[in-house]
Parts: C-alpha cells; structure tokens; sequence
C-alpha cells in the first residue's frame, strides 16, 4: 500500500449536501462538496482546532436579485455554522474563512453564483470575520476538502457534470411560530 | 399576505433585538423599520439589559438564544424577575428548533417562540398579536 493510499484509508469523507453545515475537530475527517453557482464557506479557528463547512445556494435559476427571504436564509446558513463551532468551543473572534464556489458556468444561473458569492463575502465583512480565501465566481466547477481538523482546504476544477443539481431551498423560511 | 402599512400618525413600535449576529440585527432592522418598528439592537443579553436599564421599555423584545456572556434563557428569566418587564413581551427568535429549549423558553418566560430562518410577514403579524 502507497503512502497515499495510507492517508486515504485513514480519512473519513463527509460530503456537505446543500442547504446544510458539517463541523468537526476529529483527525481523519474530510468535508467534502461540489460547487456550481452554490457557495461553501469553511470556517476555522486555530486554537480549538475545529472547523465546519455549509453549502448554500441563495437565489433560484433565473433570478436578477436576492429578496429578503434569501438573504435570511442565507444568514440562517451561516448562523448555523457559526452556533455549532461555537459550542463545540471556538470563538466568534478567532474564526477565518475560506470561501468557493459561485461560478457562473450556466447561463440560466448566470446572476446566482455572483450574488452568491457577494453575499458570502459581505456577511464576512459585516461580522468581522477576516476572509483569508474567495476562491469564487469564474466559470469552473470545484470540489472542496476541507480537513476541519487542521484547517486546511484544497480546491479541484472538476468536470461541470459532476456538480448536483440545484435543490429548490424547500425550507427557506420555517414557518414555525409558537405563541405561548 | 402583506401586512398593511402603518399610519403616518401611530406611534412607532419601539424594538429591543438582542442577537450577536450583526447580520441578523441588520435583517431584522430592515424586515421591521417599514413597518413602523423603532429598532434599538443589542450585541448579547448583557448588552440587552444594560440598554434597558437607560432606556423606557420597549414595546417588545426580539431575543435570539444561542449568546455570548448571557443567553436568551438568562435574559428572559432576569427580566421576568423585574417587575417592570414582568408583562413585556419577549419573542425568542432562534435556529433552535428543539421542543427541550422550547419548553425551557416557556417556562423562563418567553411570550412565544419563532424558528428561523424567519418569514418577516409572519414575524410582524407575531408581533402585532402580541403588543396589542
């Protein structure tokens, strides 16, 4: 057996479906995702060594704007992440990000992955968190792995036909009001 | 359905939002100012109950759980113990979704309990229902 065929029976793929977040801070474990126009967002922080992963896509095919249920959530999304590290032990201030995807290969998804990709980086901006990768836009698919536990993230061009397709946001707003 | 506009001549619904999302405040600023809400914002329930002690009481209060310092559950159960806020409504908005954390909101005594992501449609009319 290679070396690399070491590495690789050691390491236990998570692939990161859209519309959802992965976290953890086991060694071995790799998230994994395919991105068209969706965007993933990998955040780390350093000292509790545990990073997570979401994959999200905001605006449907056709679309020339996001509208506030997008954007909701989009943040939704992200707040998700950002709640499962946090009580796993990381700290809002020390979180960097990466972020990928937001390609604009289908014409029919043309707007989506820039808006995409802008809303990703701005969330960022606005919650103080230092960007350190935007891997984003272009006309490539990617695939992402992200080693949650170190932090580190390789991103591969790969064939468009690989990349799933889109699911519509089936649960964009929730709906859920209890009044006791 | 769309809620109907305010009156020009209503007072405005004044707002506390305790959340440690800037995003989130910033969402729910620009879901609730059109609709006639005075949008005050607090980064944790620390923030909130600073702010509260120099302000009148708001109209109501928007609360997420999951935060820094002192939780939505810590607020709730603070303010409840306040004679001041003993009937002031408290909307805890939260991506918790658990009928555990739901029940423990209830019994802190939270006024009603709202998953995200919101329907800010839904969440004015939750609104409404309990200010008034």
């Amino acid at each position: 057996m290679s070396a690399m065929e070491i590495i690789k029976a050691r390491e236990r793929r998570i692939t990161v479906l859209q519309g959802t977040a992965e976290v953890s801070d086991v060694s071995g474990i790799v998230l994994t995702t395919v991105l068209g126009s969706c965007v993933a967002a990998c955040l780390y922080d350093p000292v509790a060594r545990l990073g997570g992963m979401n994959h999200f896509l905001l605006a449907e095919p056709g679309a020339t704007g996001l509208n506030g249920a997008d954007e909701a959530y989009g943040v939704y999304l992200m707040e998700i992440l950002i709640n499962a590290m946090l009580v796993r032990g990381a700290q809002r201030s020390r979180l960097r990000a990466r972020l990928y995807g937001g390609a604009n290969f289908n014409p029919a998804m043309a707007f989506v992955g820039q808006a995409n990709a802008a809303f990703a980086q701005d969330f960022m901006a606005r919650e103080g968190i230092e960007c350190l990768v935007a891997d984003l836009g272009g006309r490539a698919a990617r695939r992402v792995e992200f080693a949650p536990s170190s932090g580190r993230v390789r991103s591969l061009v790969v064939d468009a036909r690989a990349v799933p397709p889109p699911v519509r946001a089936q649960t964009r707003a929730r709906n859920d009001v209890e009044l006791f | 359905m769309d809620q109907p506009p305010p009156s020009a001549d209503a007072p405005p619904i004044s707002t506390l939002i305790v959340d440690d999302s800037p995003s989130m405040r910033a969402l729910l600023r620009v879901a609730l100012s059109p609709h006639g809400h005075a949008v005050a914002e607090a980064e944790d329930g620390l923030a909130a109950l600073a702010w509260l002690k120099d302000h009148p009481r708001p109209d109501v209060i928007i609360t997420d759980i999951n935060m820094p310092r002192l939780d939505g559950f810590g607020l709730i159960a603070q303010l409840r113990a306040q004679p001041a806020f003993a009937d002031c409504p408290i909307l805890v908005l939260t991506t918790e979704s658990s009928d555990e954390k739901k029940a423990r909101a209830r019994a802190a005594g939270a006024t009603g309990w709202i998953v995200k992501p919101f329907d800010p449609q839904k969440l004015i009319a939750a609104i409404r229902r309990v200010i008034h």
